[in-house]
């Protein structure tokens, strides 16, 4: 989903992030009602809504966007304490301007190191991959929608989707080498991370092409997008294309020329996860007007 | 109360675990006497670390250990304990440890340092491999964040030491490397109060730090995994080579050496490997040098193994001892014969020990009193 620019750069506002998300969510699913479009895509029940704060400004999941799509949760019919919004560790959501409650009142928003909460005693499996998960994820949510940030990765090369749900784990540090290939796609397989997860809702609007994860304004370019997709392969392999295609368009090498070839997404479709050919994926661009209205839209 | 937790004297075995937030419940420990009382740390540390270098594209490298990791802005290194923050690289841990203990020395293992003292044990979250076996994943698999940590600077541990005639210091649990900084500056304030230090550790560092510690260390003791590279690259996510290397440059320092071999059934065990292995030590390090082979117990990664079964253990120590190494230990076997020290020369006993415990001291000063044979070792 596209959203224009005009004359302002800046991220949307809430509203404009649910515009986005209601359209998205019923071209996704084929619904006329964006609330039996999230009844068809998350089950009834406790749902997360996994952040990327790792960038205190800019680079985060704008809390826009989080509130725009808990608002169309609530609307689906989801009582405001079954949504959970989450990350690593408070001190990211707080840096990031979350508010946090861990209470019983109101939306819940929480790090796996709050009191209590932590990480399975379990470790969970997937060949290389052997961790523990949140909590959060394995014990408080029913399904898991991840909203990762598009960015650059000194040494992923992509951080999407995939990347994100390193944050889920207790030992993500492990998991690095090798272009975090095939770790990546390893993270994501494990039981409940594959189970839990239902969508992915990418932000794209303002996006580092080069000199991620931490924040580089300089490298920061406008692309006013979000990209919504139940295959979270698909979602990071679109997301790749238009962070190459920001790369040439600053003069830089590709991230294969700079040794930080995304060959985690090729693991993650032979894993069974989801499509990495972008000739196999069903894309559909929409452009979404202030007012709401659409048209076809265009990837660059 | 809640996040203050007293450990009110000390003794031999009482021990304070600080496992992930969920496990954990504060409380007094046994057995003690003069009350100290250590605060929780609700923060990580933000100390600058050494040796890393700046890289001219951005970010860090770091060059505490072999595995050189490479660390753009806000990310950390494999060991999770060290940080990139705007290109200053930060140790997440230091004075946080994790773990602390009163040990037996005998428990590390050295058998040829100050037998039958105790150690004041400590450990942070976090290690530099990931063995398929580690006894302390809980804590060395874990990133800092996700212990609970104690605020415990070196000069506290130093005045804890002297209150409580603790002799020595002994950095250890995980892997000392990854809180490099606080093991040397403990080790540092430690000699100048004639306190000692150990290190007890995979030997998996580079040369320049390595050769720094050395300075401040009095013994060391490395577990060397295998002989063989495949296994610690598929079992330990490490390198055999590396590891090597350092053996010789802690032999060559002059600081007190002992090696631990843990033989694991099936990964490292056979006749071949531990005839390679007590060859490599007595090229390199000299027949003097203590090899332990211990038993391991299925933990971890590696339950679906059984313990070692005690003939192997007693095949590699014919083996050691048929290759000419003067002090072959068998370890995890308590009350076997292979725990006790026996004079190279005269085959008596110089040492005898049932687990941790020494229930026979027969040496006297460095000297075999029966053939007045030089026993290597800080005694």
């Amino acid at each position: 989903m596209k959203y224009p620019a005009g004359g302002e750069r800046s991220a949307p506002d809430q509203a404009h992030y649910q515009l986005l998300l209601a359209a998205g969510l019923k071209l996704l699913t084929g619904e006329s009602d964006v609330r039996q479009a999230i009844g068809k895509s998350i089950p009834r029940g406790v749902v997360g809504l996994k952040t990327n704060c790792l960038s205190p400004r800019l680079t985060h999941t704008p809390i826009a966007l989080t509130d725009a799509l808990a608002e169309l949760l609530v609307a689906a019919g989801f009582a405001e304490n079954d949504i959970v919004v989450w990350e690593r560790t408070n001190r990211e959501l707080k840096r990031a301007g979350y508010r946090l409650n861990a209470s019983s009142f109101g939306r819940r928003c929480l790090g796996t190191d709050t009191n209590q909460i932590g990480y399975s005693s379990q470790h969970y499996n997937f060949e290389d991959v052997n961790s523990r998960v949140s909590r959060i994820l394995t014990q408080m949510v029913d399904s898991n929608i991840n909203l990762p940030v598009l960015k650059d990765h000194s040494i992923a090369g992509l951080s999407g989707g995939l990347k994100n749900m390193f944050g889920a784990i207790h030992n993500p540090n492990k998991y690095h080498d090798y272009n975090c290939n095939p770790f990546a796609a390893q993270v994501n397989n494990l039981k409940p991370i594959r189970m839990k997860n239902r969508l992915t809702i990418m932000d794209a609007f303002r996006v580092q092409y080069h000199g991620g994860p931490g924040l580089k304004e300089e490298y920061i370019n406008y692309y006013g997008g979000l990209i919504i997709a139940a295959d979270p392969v698909a979602a990071d392999r679109v997301g790749l294309e238009i962070l190459e295609h920001l790369r040439q368009r600053n003069n830089l090498p590709s991230l294969a020329k700079t040794g930080r070839p995304v060959n985690y997404l090729k693991s993650a479709e032979q894993t069974g996860l989801g499509v990495a050919d972008l000739k196999k994926i069903d894309l559909v661009m929409r452009m979404v007007e202030k007012d709401g209205k659409q048209q076809e839209g265009k990837l660059f | 109360m809640e996040r203050r937790l007293f450990l009110k004297c000390l003794g031999c075995g009482t021990a304070l675990s600080a496992l992930p937030a969920a496990d954990l419940l504060p409380g007094f420990l046994g057995g003690l006497q003069n009350a100290s009382a250590f605060d929780f740390a609700d923060e990580l540390s933000e100390v600058e670390a050494r040796y890393y270098r700046k890289l001219p594209e951005g970010g860090i490298e770091c060059a505490i250990c072999p595995r050189r990791c490479r660390i753009t802005d806000l990310e950390r290194g494999y060991c999770g304990t060290r940080e990139n923050r705007g290109d200053i690289y930060y140790t997440l841990v230091y004075g946080l440890p994790c773990s602390v203990n009163i040990d037996p020395i005998e428990k590390k293992p050295l058998f040829h340092f100050y037998p039958g003292t105790t150690a004041f044990s400590l450990a942070t979250a976090g290690c530099n491999v990931n063995c398929k076996f580690c006894q302390n994943w809980e804590i060395s698999q874990t990133r800092p964040e996700q212990t609970n940590n104690i605020k415990l600077p070196p000069q506290k541990i130093i005045d804890f030491c002297k209150e409580h005639k603790v002799p020595t210091i002994a950095y250890t649990y995980s892997e000392p490397i990854v809180f490099y900084e606080y093991m040397y500056d403990t080790a540092k304030l430690g000699r100048a109060e004639s306190i000692k230090s150990v290190m007890i550790t995979g030997g998996y560092i580079e040369k320049e730090p390595l050769a720094d510690l050395l300075n401040q260390l009095h013994a060391v003791k490395v577990d060397l995994k295998a002989i063989r590279e495949d296994y610690y690259k598929k079992t330990v996510d490490g390198e055999l080579k590396p590891v090597l290397e350092a053996l010789v440059q802690i032999k060559k320092s002059g600081c007190w050496l002992e090696i631990v071999y843990l033989v694991v059934p099936t990964l490292n065990d056979s006749d071949a490997e531990f005839t390679e292995l007590v060859r490599w030590v007595k090229a390199n390090l000299g027949t003097d040098t203590p090899v332990h082979f211990t038993r391991f117990h299925p933990q971890y990664l590696l339950r679906h193994l059984p313990p070692t079964p005690q003939q192997t253990l007693e095949r590699a120590h014919a083996i050691g001892c048929a290759e000419g190494l003067e002090y072959v230990y068998l370890g995890n076997i308590p009350g076997h014969p292979a725990e006790s020290t026996y004079c190279p020369g005269c085959g008596k006993v110089l040492i005898r020990r049932r687990g941790y415990r020494i229930s026979q001291y027969n040496l006297q000063g460095n000297l075999c009193p029966y053939c007045q044979r030089t026993i290597p070792g800080i005694f």
